[in-house]
């Protein structure tokens, strides 16, 4: 392997990234940046009430100033599902474009369109609406119980309809193995409870559609989106308007996190808006509505596990209940992806799983890097590292008795997607991680004194690649990629697929590059909509370099075969005796004969004589689907900092090791590791959404004010990459992904090195400085009456 | 109302309410784009502009402020087609993933250089604390207006 890696001549390079001219120069045009002539602006209505029924409602004075405006009365009468990348039996329906039902604050009500946005917002305060005003729920657990009132009665799964019961979205139960028998089994069985935070992704760019209606009927979207073609779609199944008839323009996205996996509200109430004005219609919420558009799922995880003395895990029950908020977007499949990322980090002879989704009034949750994963991660981790402080095992040494790698069964996307693992390098990574931290000199829980108390802690971790399979499952999984030779010897490359900034594409035409023999400045990434690609399903589960990489790969193969049958016309050499090889200085694949020099010509030249010779253009299209869903594997060593006077915590030194298979952008995925480890802050120790009963609404009522995220002051001191060679061979030139292993374990990490530090376990995130404290301050009181007992114990002595 | 400022080396003239906000004048009536719309009350920085040489959040600035004074923009960084050693720097050590707030800090970055040209890691990060990048590139952000630094002390 390390010969052919060594043969590459863009693959792994550093190498400058095509966007980044475009990027530092502010002419990179997001959704956002787009207008239309013509155009109008649009606001919404939305609910001051977590839960309520809209008893009336009069537009007649926004009309009067000359705004378009749509109610609930005015969309089609259409329960919907925004995301598409579940197969119907997977995808719970229970959304409106605009209700007349709100169930959280902020849900869309009416909206209206006109000339300005101030004419706009006026229209919108000038609409009268009468509330019937029920009792809300904030919390899944009192959501569940008898008698509390229904978020919603009857939702649609797979086109039948499903009564709602105890505000329960959707169960998964699962169970593998004799649970009791191994439990039996077990010298120790240690139970936990978990609470996570609620997350909101602020990715910078607030959610935004700008719909232009075309003259054959049909609509034009530009809008922030992780996947163009599940948007058009989704536009098609709710206005009966042909697929053929949308076209979703890719934009660049200013960060998805998985905020735009699903299509956001924005998108069919501009619809909607533009098809009654028959103007172009533009719809972009400002952060304090996209605050209450989307969030992370809050989870509670009750865990029992079981082990042996020598550090072997027996079996575990893990009880999951999500509060979903007040709409599903994944709320069945998330399900099915936490019992799997638990299940799939170590081995276990027995396993139950119990999954309950539950309608709360607070916005609605989705995906949040790692769809489960960090949350389900810190616990598992969190349990890891208390087994082995009771077994008296080395924290590395029982992740590395019990973890799941080559050869084992891997579940990527919940129970219908699993692979067998085919390249894992978790051993070197921990080996390596732990030298570099400084391992063995870690200080001893409880052992220090004084104000400032420094602590390492470590986690595994892993995120699939993709949600490919050998077999079909309940999760649509395939990319696709068109390429055409131009005249000039340069290769067009055509995808639906959207990069999120993290270089997806990059690769992709490194691979493209690659498996062709041109230089990289060769391959253009073209603007691309639904009209001229061929179906991706979403930038999302980490696919995007292994699944849309082979999409590309394929493609590069079928050019290279054509480009290799034409040339050996013009050389006179069979096709397969020919060779590739990229010149840089003439800027030119060279397609030659091996052993005899004269005989060349460069992919230009081929292109034009095929042009003039009536060839036709070289050119391919690949639709593919990708076989496994690899994990990508990471492992956290974080040292930290506790000031005990404050609670404050602070990152002294991060060491992250990543198997990403075969490395193709070094300094991009980079930069995963690093934006993987400040997320992972943030989750560990900033964000959370509070909701409050007298406002009805999160605490900070969504100004990004109030909600805690990293700056720069919150880097750590020193942060160390590394990245293990391995070699994943269903994958692009060996390339898993990265996106969300890059963060998965941060947080356990992060919440092992405080323990070690203070001596303390925190079981609810995120872990502020006021927890701290008031933990420490009852450790404080425990030691203090333990000391007073020892006082009298000897008195009476 | 009439307000006229130097914008990117141009002097531009536009006629508008007293209550338009710098954002807006800049995106919707000139459509410098570059500007970008985040949090609007001033937390996030992707709208910084400089004005009159100084970071500003543009959502927090009304337009008649900016009467008779200069406004830069991330297009008033490259000259005759050439990159200013900041965008270089930022693209050379991948200082940029989605690249949102890429814009603002690079204003941020250019004011920081122009008053202090070798500024210490601590300035730089009191320097950036105004700006959000979510994709959390600090690091090589970091990292990049420190060679462009370097850079242009050697010119």
């Amino acid at each position: 392997m390390t010969l052919e890696l060594m043969s590459y001549h863009v693959i792994g390079k550093k190498t400058i990234r095509k966007d980044g001219v475009a990027k530092v120069t502010g002419r990179e045009k997001y959704a956002s940046d787009i207008y239309l002539p013509n155009m109008l602006y649009a606001r919404v209505l939305k609910s001051p009430y977590p839960h309520a029924r809209v008893k009336s409602i009069d537009t007649s004075e926004a009309e009067k100033i000359g705004a378009v405006v749509i109610t609930f009365k005015d969309v089609p009468d259409i329960l919907f599902c925004p995301r598409l990348v579940s197969t119907p039996e997977a995808t719970y329906k229970d959304w409106r474009v605009l209700t007349d039902k709100p169930s959280y604050v902020g849900e869309p009500i009416a909206a209206v369109a006109a000339e300005t946005e101030e004419i706009a917002q006026k229209a919108i305060e000038l609409i009268k609406v009468e509330y019937e005003v029920f009792e809300p729920s904030f919390d899944p657990l009192e959501s569940m119980k008898d008698g509390k009132p229904k978020i919603h009665e009857k939702i649609i799964l797979n086109d039948k309809e499903v009564i709602i019961e105890n505000n329960i979205a959707c169960k998964l139960e699962l169970q593998e193995g004799d649970l009791e028998e191994a439990f039996k089994n077990s010298d120790v069985i240690i139970e936990r409870e978990f609470k996570t935070n609620r997350g909101y992704h602020n990715q910078l760019e607030p959610k935004t559609a700008i719909v232009n209606p075309e003259p054959d009927g049909g609509l034009t979207i530009w809008c922030t989106t992780q996947s163009i073609h599940n948007t058009r779609l989704l536009i098609s199944e709710i206005f009966k308007i042909p697929i053929s008839k949308i076209n979703v323009k890719k934009v660049a996205l200013g960060g998805g996190f998985g905020s735009s996996i699903q299509t956001n509200i924005v998108v069919p109430i501009a619809v909607a808006l533009a098809l009654k004005a028959r103007r172009p219609v533009r719809l972009a919420y400002t952060k304090e509505e996209d605050m209450h558009e989307h969030s992370s799922y809050q989870m509670i995880f009750k865990f029992k596990i079981g082990a042996k003395k020598d550090g072997r895990l027996t079996g575990g029950y893990m009880i999951n209940i999500m509060d979903i908020g007040a709409h599903q977007i994944q709320a069945y499949p998330l399900l099915g992806t936490c019992a799997g990322w638990w299940v799939s980090l170590y081995k276990l002879q027995a396993m139950k799983y119990s999954g309950i989704a539950v309608y709360t009034n607070k916005v609605p949750s989705c995906a949040y890097r790692g769809y489960g994963n960090p949350q389900v991660t810190w616990a598992v981790e969190t349990i890891m590292d208390e087994l082995a402080e009771i077994l008296g095992i080395d924290p590395i040494e029982i992740r590395l008795i019990n973890y799941i790698g080559e050869g084992d069964l891997f579940w990527g996307q919940g129970p219908t997607v699993k692979s067998v693992i085919k390249s894992c390098g978790v051993e070197e990574i921990l080996k390596k991680g732990a030298l570099l931290i400084g391992w063995k000199d870690r200080p001893r829980p409880r052992d220090q004194k004084g104000r400032f108390r420094r602590g390492i802690g470590m986690a595994r971790g892993y995120h699939t690649s993709s949600a490919g399979a050998p077999i079909s499952s309940q999760v649509i999984d395939y990319s696709g990629a068109i390429l055409k030779v131009n005249e000039d010897g340069t290769i067009d490359y055509i995808t639906a697929m959207v990069d999120h900034g993290g270089g997806t594409l990059e690769a992709h035409a490194k691979i493209i590059a690659e498996e062709i023999g041109v230089p990289l400045k060769n391959v253009n990434i073209v603007s691309a909509d639904t009209q001229t690609t061929v179906y991706d399903v979403c930038t999302h589960a980490s696919r995007g370099i292994y699944a849309g990489g082979g999409a590309a790969l394929n493609a590069a193969r079928q050019v290279k075969k054509k480009i290799l049958e034409l040339a050996s016309r013009i050389l006179d050499a069979y096709p397969h005796s020919l060779k590739i090889r990229p010149d840089e200085e003439r800027g030119q694949g060279i397609v030659y004969v091996e052993g005899s020099s004269r005989k060349e010509i460069t992919i230009g030249e081929l292109a034009t004589l095929a042009r003039i010779k009536n060839w036709g253009t070289i050119a391919a299209v690949e639709s593919y689907r990708p076989p496994a869903c690899p994990p990508h594997f990471t492992g956290y060593f974080v040292e930290v900092l506790v000031d005990t006077e404050t609670g404050m915590v602070k990152p002294l030194k991060v060491v992250i090791g990543a198997d990403v298979g075969t490395l193709i952008n070094p300094d991009l995925a980079e930069g995963q590791l690093h934006g993987g480890f400040m997320m992972g802050w943030s989750r560990a120790i900033l964000e959370n959404l509070n909701y409050s009963k007298d406002l009805g609404d999160m605490e900070c009522k969504g100004f990004i004010i109030d909600y805690k995220m990293p700056t720069v002051m919150d880097i750590p001191d020193e942060i160390k990459t590394f990245f293990v060679e391995t070699y994943e061979p269903t994958g692009p030139f060996g390339a898993k992904g990265l996106g969300e292993g890059a963060q998965n374990p941060a947080i356990a990490a992060i919440a092992n090195a405080i323990y070690n530090a203070i001596g303390i376990r925190f079981y609810e995130l995120p872990i502020t400085p006021e927890k701290i404290l008031e933990k420490l301050k009852q450790s404080k009181e425990i030691e203090k009456l333990d000391l007073e007992k020892e006082v009298v114990k000897s008195e009476v002595a | 109302m009439k307000i006229r400022f130097n914008l990117n080396g141009r002097v531009v003239e536009v006629d508008a309410p007293p209550s338009t906000i710098l954002l807006d004048l800049l995106r919707e009536e000139l459509r410098i784009t570059s500007v970008k719309r985040g949090c609007e009350i001033g937390e996030c920085g992707a709208c910084t502009v400089l004005l009159d040489g100084k970071p500003v959040n543009s959502c927090l600035i009304l337009a008649p402020m900016i009467d008779g004074k200069t406004i830069i923009t991330v297009e008033g960084l490259a000259k005759d087609g050439e990159l200013h050693p900041l965008q270089e720097a930022f693209i050379e050590e991948f200082a940029l993933q989605c690249g949102y707030c890429t814009p603002g800090i690079l204003l941020t970055a250019k004011a920081l250089l122009d008053i202090n040209p070798r500024p210490t890691i601590h300035e730089i990060k009191e320097a950036l604390v105004g700006n959000i990048c979510r994709c959390g590139a600090y690091q090589q952000i970091i990292n990049a207006i420190i060679k462009a630094s370097q850079k242009l002390r050697r010119t």
